[in-house]
């Protein structure tokens, strides 16, 4: 066969290969990477407009120290309203004119859009993991569970890579640190957000990300082989333990 | 612009050091950003030793790559393709270079690549099972170059080159010593595979080459198939 024939061939294979490879776990893995990103954009942003809004209205910013309800509320109440909220009768912030306000809440506007992004494919993942990975949703939740599965890189590799390295995911600088220089090593990565691990003391921190990383393994396996639905039970040894 | 020991690959001289170019196969091409020098109706690329373990060991002085005008280039590692475009300049019009990665991700910038390369053949495969591509391999090559960050890279090397290496054709094996093992010392894995491609019956070690300081921890070994 002549060298542009083979070639020819190989292209086309290749492209064909490359257009199969696409699954869910491709999709799972930009569902979660998007979702971050939106997250820092909206942070990146609120911290903006709060800057921006101080000029107008400093007391109500320092007075809201939840981000989102910030947003919401910047769009909701007119500054008067704000400030009686507040039991105030004078503010530092000046009087600007009407014109230039709204130019900060529109793009008050554009944050509170991003949230329901957020927010939208969040419930997107739910959807795929649940057709997917059902037992890994159920132990780790949709954030969680993602960010382990596009750590391993695909659900596959989520089931055969050892419980101590899915434990071990999202602290890897830690990790390369204690291997190179023995400093002290860590006990959890995304595990860290999980809601048994928030509940466990300081000094259990370590045995619950253990032990839950094991059960997300055994999840992971069964959810790779097809196996009967086991996340349930998974969940109530892990909650009987530490709950 | 000046020949420097290799065919199509050139130095330029500055006043910050040598820049080093390749003889552009394709007047127009241009697929990396990289700077263009257009001379006596000739297209010189540069190409960035920081961004290629080939080519960094050129810029190191090594004394042979095997790759030349005409030869067929196994290419094990391609990724993106930035490396490979150079080997294609280098081979010219009738070389061979066949890029294996299995990555979907950076396959799909080198099929693109290779689409507008006619030497260049893309090829998603697995280069730990040599066997997978034999159908796209009808004759052996004159160069196998592998670049895949694997701890065991250095098996999967030595199985390419006995799959696929003519007699008197060189392999290269650009190693990166924190994927063999994290916790050794780079010098000590250098070492280690230095003797083991040494204890191999069907391979002479011709020249190696650490890449510091366009690329930490990487050393560029050189082989002739006996």
């Amino acid at each position: 066969m002549d060298w542009q024939a083979l070639r020819q061939r190989a292209l086309k294979d290749t492209k064909r290969a490359v257009a199969t490879s696409v699954d869910d776990d491709n999709l799972i893995t930009q569902a979660i990477s998007a979702m971050e990103d939106v997250d820092r954009a909206a942070n990146t942003l609120t911290r903006r407009l709060r800057e921006w809004y101080e000029l107008y209205s400093p007391e109500f910013s320092k007075a809201v120290d939840d981000n989102e309800a910030f947003v919401r509320r910047v769009l909701e109440k007119p500054r008067e309203e704000q400030l009686r909220e507040l039991g105030l009768h004078e503010t530092m912030g000046a009087d600007l004119e009407r014109a230039d306000v709204q130019e900060s809440e529109r793009l008050a506007k554009a944050i509170k859009a991003l949230r329901e992004e957020r927010d939208q494919l969040e419930s997107y993942l739910d959807r795929v993991m649940l057709r997917r990975c059902p037992n890994v949703l159920v132990l780790a939740g949709p954030t969680i569970g993602a960010r382990l599965l596009r750590e391993a890189g695909s659900l596959k590799r989520l089931a055969m890579v050892q419980a101590s390295t899915i434990q071990l995911y999202g602290a890897e600088k830690a990790l390369f640190r204690h291997l190179k220089t023995g400093a002290k090593p860590p006990k959890h990565g995304h595990l860290i957000n999980h809601p048994l691990l928030a509940k466990a003391g300081k000094e259990d921190k370590g045995k619950v990300a253990r032990a839950l990383a094991d059960k997300i393994s055994i999840a992971a396996k069964v959810d790779y082989f097809k196996g009967e639905p086991i996340g349930e039970t998974l969940k109530q040894q892990l909650e009987a333990r530490f709950g | 612009m000046r020949q420097a020991r290799f065919d199509n690959i050139y130095e330029l001289k500055t006043k910050r050091g040598v820049r080093l170019f390749t003889k552009s196969l394709y007047r127009s091409f241009r697929g990396f950003e990289e700077a263009i020098i257009k001379k006596d109706g000739v297209a010189y690329r540069e190409v960035d030793p920081e961004r290629s373990k080939l080519f960094a060991a050129v810029a190191k002085g090594a004394s042979q790559i095997g790759i030349r005008e005409g030869s067929s280039v196994l290419y094990l590692g391609a990724s993106h393709g930035y490396t490979p475009s150079y080997v294609s300049d280098v081979i010219g019009e009738e070389g061979k270079v066949i890029c294996v990665d299995f990555a979907p991700r950076v396959v799909r910038d080198l099929v693109f690549l290779c689409e507008k390369r006619e030497n260049m053949l893309p090829l998603l495969k697995d280069c730990r099972h040599p066997e997978t591509y034999q159908d796209y391999l009808p004759e052996k090559v004159d160069v196998v170059f592998q670049d895949v960050a694997q701890r065991d890279q250095v098996a999967i090397f030595l199985k390419n080159v006995r799959a696929y290496l003519k007699r008197g054709g060189y392999g290269l094996l650009a190693l990166k010593a924190r994927s063999v093992d994290v916790t050794m010392k780079p010098e000590a894995i250098f070492k280690d595979v230095f003797k083991e491609l040494e204890r191999q019956p069907d391979v002479t070690v011709v020249d190696k080459r650490e890449l510091a300081p366009y690329e930490k921890d990487h050393i560029l070994f050189v082989v002739k198939r006996r």
